[in-house]
């Protein structure tokens, strides 16, 4: 087991010539983390994972493994075991020799060698398939393959990339109770890379949440940090969009009187509302967005419905357990999670309250205005 | 189960298997023709294709056994035929495998690493390919003539020079190959440099068992190449011990007479090396040798 510390960490394919894929990464990742990179596709997660198992060199910036500097370190001996979203399974070896070959190649001793195997194979329930190639595999199967070629290895930093991308939804589920059990047992330094913003709050204790690098910008770094300060703070609007499901809402407004608890804003739509948050390095009539996570919104009786939001009704999705409906506020989407029993007659007109304590603000630059109140379902 | 066709396909599938039939059988031909003349008496290029006398003379003079001829005098083989088969099989088997070794490695290196003029260099070795060899003839000679004067063992009249010189036609087979690795997910090797292999261990252990099937269909194209080459080893090769038997094979038809009976006995032995090679190599013709490895 090992910490993990990035440092100004750059990568460029071609440096001179492309544009940086990673700029100024900084992570601290603590002994035991279990840390996902989370993004967009291009983003340059599956990159970052690269460059720290050291198949992927680095343009400038320092890696760090259990204190060892390894910018020039081999990947063998930086420590790491990796599971590819391919799983890339040697096609041409039985499950056992897939898991013992990289003991071979390091010419552990036989006997250990055994044991360890057997350890990984009976933890992933593999025994019944050790004769078998992969080819003989079910997707599932493969994938512990995948991940028991990787721990009997005994690495200090185990690395995933997307590796549950290729299993059907039921199994998707499944795998990752399993994985969330397995770092619960082992306490592996984990980092984990995937699109899916479920994975990441559920897996996670810590998220970074990466974006395809904008042109002048200084990172592409958005936000590190636990999976619920993500949700309740999100540093900027990329994260606070990218984080959640379904996604949060955004309507353009404009700053009224900037105030250091609560602001009112005056929407595109007309409408003013009033929103907790601190705007006060704000000015008056400044362009900002506010945010409406669809979860946070309440009918018009209950009493937090403190701003109230009109749209008309695009679909109504009734899912038994909660509804959905879709809205056009003003020509942007609007979704709302309401009581399951609530109508929604497409074309009709709906109103929604919005409390004060659920808006978020982003200013022009998308940068998120400190919020002074967090709301709570009850 | 056979899905349900309409008339029309049953037809046009019929037409199609007579104008298969039809088009093995004009392959054939030839091929039926010089076994007919190597059975038949005389020396004649036309005739019957089913000999009305045959006669295994040719055959003899082919495996080294004299002859005895209508006026009673025994003739001896008058070439060292079976010899000549021999050559021709160790150089083909000896070129073959070099050219195996030699085109994997190139072509790995030029699918997996990357280095200054890699494309112009793949592209150059297609384009030079293009020129026929025997254009390069004389520069073949000179070559070797001056390769003879400081290090003989390989240079004119000799089996090493012709096998290196055959080692220059391996630009199709380096492209045939990289494109079979360029098949092979690449996250392969980067698993196993991961587990502790070095990039020679991951060429060895993990690319190579996985490009058999491409190996073969190499090993056989070069053995064919080099088992019917005529022109530069004709160059070469001088003493008719050394001969192949490609080469060796064309002194039965000298001008003053076409020996076309022990030619065709001759020719259709040089037929044995290749299909015996071709059966031995097609069981590691096999599909499928990736599947499982990579996806779900």
């Amino acid at each position: 087991m090992a910490d993990v510390k990035i440092e100004h960490l750059v990568k460029n394919y071609q440096p001179g010539v492309a544009r940086d894929v990673l700029r100024d990464i900084n992570l601290d990742i603590k002994e035991g983390d279990f840390v996902v990179f989370v993004g967009p596709s291009g983003c340059g997660k599956s990159t970052l994972l690269r460059a720290i198992a050291g198949l992927d060199d680095i343009t400038s910036g320092d890696l760090f493994i259990g204190g060892r500097r390894m910018n020039e370190v081999p990947p063998v001996e930086r420590g790491v075991g990796m599971v590819f979203q391919s799983y890339a399974l040697y096609p041409h070896m039985t499950v056992r020799e897939n898991l013992a070959f990289g003991l071979k190649i390091k010419k552990v001793d036989k006997q250990t060698a055994r044991e360890r195997v057997a350890q990984a194979s009976a933890m992933l329930g593999l025994d019944p398939f050790l004769e078998r190639k992969p080819k003989d595999l079910s997707g599932g199967q493969r994938q512990r393959v995948a991940i028991g070629r990787a721990l009997v290895q005994h690495p200090a930093v185990f690395l995933l990339d997307e590796p549950l991308s290729n299993l059907d939804a039921a199994l998707r589920v499944k795998t990752r109770i399993e994985l969330a059990r397995m770092h619960e047992e082992r306490g592996s330094t984990t980092i984990y890379v995937t699109h899916d913003q479920v994975e990441a709050m559920t897996l996670a204790t810590r998220i970074a949440v990466l974006s395809p690098l904008a042109e002048g910008a200084a990172t592409n770094l958005e936000q590190f940090g636990p999976p619920l300060d993500l949700y309740h703070e999100p540093a900027n609007r990329f994260v606070a969009g990218f984080i959640g499901s379904p996604k949060m809402n955004f309507l353009g407004g404009m700053i009224e009187a900037p105030d250091a608890r609560r602001t009112r804003i005056k929407l595109d739509t007309g409408v003013s509302i009033t929103a907790g948050v601190d705007t006060s390095r704000a000015h008056p009539g400044d362009q900002v967005e506010v945010g409406v996570r669809p979860e946070h919104t309440v009918l018009l009786d209950d009493p937090r419905a403190d701003n109230r939001i009109t749209g008309t009704v695009l679909v109504a999705e009734h899912l038994g357990a909660e509804t959905f409906i879709y809205l056009d506020v003003g020509g942007k989407d609007f979704t709302v999670k309401v009581r399951p029993e609530t109508p929604g007659t497409a074309r009709s007109q709906f109103d929604i309250g919005v409390p004060t304590d659920a808006c978020y603000l982003f200013d022009a630059q998308g940068q998120a205005f400190p919020r002074t109140e967090r709301f709570t379902r009850t | 189960m056979a899905m349900v066709q309409a008339k029309s396909i049953i037809y046009r599938k019929l037409a199609a298997h007579a104008f298969l039939w039809a088009w093995l059988a004009l392959i054939i031909f030839p091929l039926l023709m010089v076994i007919a003349i190597s059975f038949r008496t005389g020396n004649f290029a036309v005739g019957d294709i089913i000999p009305s006398h045959p006669t295994l003379d040719h055959w003899r003079l082919a495996l080294g056994m004299s002859i005895v001829d209508e006026s009673g005098r025994t003739i001896p083989p008058p070439f060292p035929v079976l010899l000549w088969l021999w050559n021709s099989i160790k150089v083909a088997s000896v070129s073959a495998v070099l050219i195996v070794a030699l085109s994997t490695t190139c072509a790995y290196a030029f699918a997996r690493l990357r280095f200054g003029g890699r494309s112009l260099l793949l592209k150059a070795m297609l384009v030079f390919q293009m020129f026929p060899a025997v254009l390069a003839l004389v520069a073949y000679y000179a070559l070797f003539s001056r390769i003879s004067d400081y290090f003989p063992p390989l240079g004119l009249n000799t089996h090493p020079g012709l096998i290196f010189a055959y080692l220059g036609g391996i630009a199709l087979h380096v492209w045939t190959i990289k494109g079979y690795f360029e098949t092979i997910d690449k996250s392969l090797e980067e698993s196993a440099t991961l587990d502790g292999a070095s990039p020679w261990q991951a060429f060895r252990l993990i690319l190579l068992p996985l490009s058999v099937p491409i190996l073969a269909v190499v090993f056989i194209l070069a053995f064919i190449t080099a088992i019917t080459e005529y022109p530069v080893a004709s160059i070469l090769l001088q003493d008719e011990s050394k001969l192949t038997l490609a080469v060796g094979s064309q002194y039965y038809l000298n001008p003053q007479e076409y020996k076309w009976g022990d030619f065709a006995a001759a020719a259709v032995l040089s037929g044995f090396p290749i299909t015996l090679v071709f059966l031995l190599a097609q069981r590691w013709l096999v599909g499928g040798l990736t599947a499982g490895g990579v996806k779900g």
